[in-house]
């Protein structure tokens, strides 16, 4: 190549100057082939730094720059920013680190310097090799479309719809409201009542902004952050398929219950008497907790953590909805007697603890019951066996009500193949990163909010949908473009051979297959730079576009040498 | 309504999540720290629950994405004065003290320590070590610059007027004594409150042994004692040295006082059993608690699997630390009545989380309510958890309760939400 390479070595005050000896590594490198100018300043960073660099890169015409100064953590920005300035494409930069991983490591300077000299070289290698690449810009759809009608999808459909954003909410059921719909009364503090849901379906319902599309269900999902193309199909049987673009999929699709019936142990579905805890908010609702004999009942067990043992997880609502259900049998009658059996009682947020104590003071016994409970016929009532550290006991009661594990909800699995992202261990969505990351997926543009990522109460749940709004709203502006990644992957279709290896490999679902041309292509809106299809192909034919092969072997060649 | 504006309070996990998504959005950020260093209690963690991760490489980028950012402003050594106005238009006094070390000017190569002839309690090492009165809290700390320790310095604090070791060791002209406390006036649309939480002071539980016996730690001097930056680099060197042959973890100190569960002991918990398992693998550890709370869909995996390591989980009741001989000695009440006794060599306390010690001051300033814990009160717990009564604030975060990193995050995030919503 004919490149006229400038090398600027930084001295970061004492830092580098006091240790490596800067002199000896310009001496070296000056003479080095492509190397048209190598020079020492004081601070780079520092506003008289940049200026110098800038100056040099236009009075001596360079092609490509090298500084040689501290991590690229701390100042790539800085310096690419400086190329710019001086209209040079700031991928035809090339940072060393001779601070931390020189300077600040090898004690003897001679050694530190030797070491410097060759990352010095290596880089000058590596930059030579390096192409100016373009920053892309695209437009974006801000409309969105919300996958479930609960309290989740809701609130995300409410704080999302403006007068410049359209939300699409599509719910499988014929009615809005989800699980929180089917409650009779929500958990009492600071005053909040069931009525609060149907306000949030009503305001949907009268909100021009929100489409609501109900018996439906996205059938096909296609598209990238800013531009998905979404079908969405009716159960009815002479409506159409609805063809829409979104820039963004919220899914808020809830949970299910475990099935308790398939375990005998509980008696559910076979003694009179036995029921679940929805079983029980429906009687609430109607007023009509009664026995089969059409009896009120007299006393009452509440049994834990029902599935919690097979399904590996702790469903976090159980234990303060089961005290919510002691509550209101002792409001109904204080002579209840209300028996509550659970293995550990998980009360995590501030106010729980406060209504335990309560319930507690209205004389609602606790046992801690341990795994083992059994529940039996006694006549016209109900034995419950339970097993609490090798003690065998056991009280008899006239109604049983079982509080199953949350699940993840039906058609989980297929929303996720259609949406490519991933479910975790337990079946429920997975979030791209479980503790800084929440609401997101490793799709960009698709995010999950409420108990489709897992077990969660009211008020959890409308943090994350509130959250998976800000995500949007502070992602996909109306009239703003998208800018994508620049350093993305490339595939040379004379190479590829058609074999889809990355396809499986690529985590963020950026490769497609082109069965005409029988190659992969990479969608550079998507990716994300990563490189692993770049390892992963057996014809050599993908390269990522800042990591070329010779740009690495170069690099590494100098620095073996 | 455009939001042009936001002011955040608290430049923790959550106040730095929030800043940085508003400033995607194009919003001006004013993020007010009132630690001379950004990133909040999760800095301090070597690592977090449940994949074990390194809490200051995944925290690490964030704080230099806020320090880098041009929408954000950070104020550090910075704290809320006075607020007027409503929400669109908050006007807000801000007392900054001085720092006395340029951010400009310095670079951080930390030559200007050792000349100072001062030591003082490393606060952000619980104690643990010291440091310089001028110094950074820890390696790694963000920005990279210290600060003068205004009542510790020889010439700050008037007893040796002429001392200049510091200034003379700089080499980068970044110190400059005669700096003074501002007062600073920003104008604000939103206010979101992201102050943090901080921990049950254990000195008010005698039967626990602390402050009594050397080896009876606090949940935090733990997670700093196995920190690789912390003051012994990550070795279990403990206040009396000691063979670690049996460690006990006592949960829930505090909650009984307090009256509620801080939802992240056990998890935490579980976490130092997991280190400790790998540091010192012949060790017996006893993990006392009352309830187990590990909510969420990957606890209580991580839970089996720190019992399947061989780690002892003892339900019981009336926890408390006496000492015979060079022994600790845990007595406790078990499921059944019956009381027991463990020796230790170290235990360790996991405290309740409690409100931040500003919190009822801030409250006032602010104009809205605290609840009877002491936490900042949301406008419905139930429907509205990170709105408050005042319309334009927020809270968010472990200042609302306690709660874990990813809950903490999910609330930031939904605090830009409604905020963004509201202003369009």
């Amino acid at each position: 190549m004919n490149g006229q390479i400038g090398v600027y070595v930084c001295e970061c005050g004492p830092n580098i100057k006091d240790r490596i000896d800067i002199d000896k590594v310009l001496e070296d490198i000056s003479s080095l082939e492509n190397v048209k100018v190598a020079k020492r300043f004081p601070l780079l960073c520092s506003n008289d730094g940049k200026k110098f660099l800038e100056e040099e890169i236009v009075k001596e015409e360079l092609t490509h720059l090298v500084v040689a100064a501290c991590s690229p953590r701390e100042h790539e920005q800085t310096f690419m920013t400086v190329c710019k300035q001086a209209g040079l494409n700031p991928y035809l930069f090339q940072l060393i680190n001779i601070r931390e991983q020189c300077a600040w490591m090898i004690p003897d300077k001679e050694q530190a310097t030797a070491k410097a000299i060759q990352y010095i070289r290596a880089g000058i290698q590596r930059v030579a090799f390096h192409r100016p690449l373009e920053p892309k810009e695209i437009d974006s759809i801000p409309d969105v479309c919300v996958i479930g009608g609960g309290i989740s999808g809701l609130e995300t459909s409410l704080s999302l719809a403006g007068k410049d954003r359209r939300v699409y909410l599509v719910e499988k059921t014929d009615s809005l409201g989800g699980m929180a719909g089917k409650l009779s009364k929500l958990l009492p503090y600071q005053g909040s009542e069931l009525s609060s849901v149907e306000a949030k379906i009503k305001q949907a319902q009268d909100n021009a902004n929100i489409e609501i599309f109900t018996s439906s269900e996205v059938s096909d999902v296609r598209g990238f952050l800013g531009n998905f193309d979404i079908t969405i199909s009716s159960h009815g049987e002479s409506s159409e398929a609805r063809k829409i673009q979104a820039g963004a999929v919220v899914v808020a699709t809830g949970f299910g219950l475990y099935d308790p019936g398939n375990d005998s142990q509980y008696g559910l579905g076979q003694i009179d008497n036995v029921i679940t805890a929805l079983e029980f908010e429906e009687m609430l609702g109607k007023d009509k907790l009664l026995l089969k004999s059409g009896k009120p009942p007299k006393s009452v067990a509440l049994i834990h953590c029902i599935g919690r043992k097979e399904l590996g997880y702790c469903s976090k609502v159980c234990c303060l909805y089961s005290i919510k259900f002691a509550h209101r049998l002792k409001d109904m009658s204080s002579d209840m007697d209300v028996t509550e059996l659970y293995m550990d009682l998980c009360l995590p947020h501030k106010s729980d603890q406060a209504y335990f104590d309560e319930a507690k003071e209205k004389g609602i016994r606790f046992i801690r019951s341990g795994e083992d409970v059994f529940v039996k016929n006694k006549g016209t009532q109900i034995e419950v066996e339970y097993d609490r550290d090798g003690q065998k006991d056991s009280i008899t009661v006239d109604m049983v009500v079982l509080a199953p594990a949350m699940v993840p909800s039906e058609g989980t699995t297929s929303l996720a193949e259609m949406l490519n992202i991933p479910l975790d261990k337990t079946g429920f969505f997975k979030e791209i990163h479980e503790i800084l990351d929440p609401i997101s997926t490793p799709i960009e543009g698709v995010y999950i909010a409420g108990c489709a990522v897992g077990p969660r109460n009211i008020p959890e749940s409308i943090v994350q949908s509130q959250a998976a709004s800000g995500k949007i709203l502070s992602s996909l502006i109306p009239g703003k473009k998208i800018k994508p990644e620049v350093k993305v992957s490339e595939i040379r279709e004379d190479f590829c051979t058609g074999c889809q290896t990355c396809l499986s490999i690529c985590f963020y679902g950026a490769i497609s297959y082109d069965p005409i041309k029988d190659v992969s292509v990479v969608n550079e809106v998507i990716c994300r730079g990563c490189g692993s299809c770049v390892g992963s192909c057996p014809s050599g034919a993908i390269r990522s576009k800042h990591f070329t092969y010779p740009q690495l072997y170069r690099e590494v060649l100098e620095a073996l040498r | 309504m455009e939001e042009s504006n936001v002011l955040v309070i608290g430049a923790g996990l959550s106040g730095m999540k929030a800043s940085l998504m508003l400033a995607e959005a194009g919003v001006h950020v004013d993020l007010i720290e009132k630690d001379s260093l950004i990133g909040g209690q999760t800095i301090k963690f070597e690592e977090v629950y449940p994949n074990m991760e390194c809490a200051t490489c995944m925290v690490s980028p964030i704080q230099q994405d806020v320090l880098q950012n041009g929408n954000i402003d950070v104020h550090l050594l910075s704290e809320i004065e006075h607020v007027e106005g409503k929400a669109g238009q908050f006007k807000i006094k801000i007392h900054k003290k001085a720092r006395y070390v340029s951010l400009v000017n310095c670079i951080g190569c930390g030559a200007c320590y050792e000349p100072c002839p001062v030591s003082v309690d490393n606060t952000f090492e619980e104690g643990l070590c010291q440091q310089k009165a001028i110094a950074v809290a820890c390696a790694g700390a963000l920005p990279n610059v210290p600060v003068i320790d205004a009542e510790q310095c020889l010439r700050l604090n008037g007893k040796d007027k002429t001392c200049k070791a510091c200034q003379e060791a700089c080499m980068f002209d970044a110190i400059d004594y005669t700096e003074k406390d501002e007062t600073l006036d920003i104008e604000a649309g939103s206010i979101l409150v992201a102050t943090g939480f901080d921990l049950f002071d254990i000195n008010k539980l005698p039967q626990y042994g602390y402050g009594k016996f050397p080896n009876v730690y606090s949940a935090m001097e733990f997670e700093r004692l196995y920190a690789q930056n912390g003051p012994t680099q990550g070795e279990l060197i403990l206040r009396k040295e000691k063979d670690l042959k049996s460690i006990g973890i006592i949960h829930c100190v505090g909650r009984k006082e307090m009256g509620y569960c801080s939802a992240v002991c056990c998890m935490y918990s579980a976490k130092f059993a997991h280190f400790l398992k790998h540091k010192v693998p012949e060790a017996k550890i006893y993990e006392f608690y009352t309830d187990l709370c590990i909510p969420g869909k990957s606890h209580q995996k991580f839970y089996e699997a720190t019992r399947e390591k061989g780690v002892d989980f003892i339900a019981c009741e009336d926890v408390h630390v006496d000492s015979q001989k060079d022994n600790l000695q845990i007595l406790y009440t078990d499921g059944k009545g019956k009381e027991s006794t463990v020796d230790a060599d170290m235990v360790i306390l996991s405290p309740a989380m409690i409100p931040g010690k500003d919190t009822e001051q801030l409250s006032k300033i602010l104009g809205i309510d605290c609840d009877q814990r002491g936490f900042f009160n949301s406008q419905n717990e139930q429907l509205a958890p990170v709105a408050t009564k005042k319309e334009g604030i927020f809270v968010i975060g472990c200042a609302e309760g306690p709660k874990d990193i990813p809950d903490s995050i999910a609330q930031a995030e939904a605090s830009v939400g409604i905020t963004l919503s509201q202003s369009r």
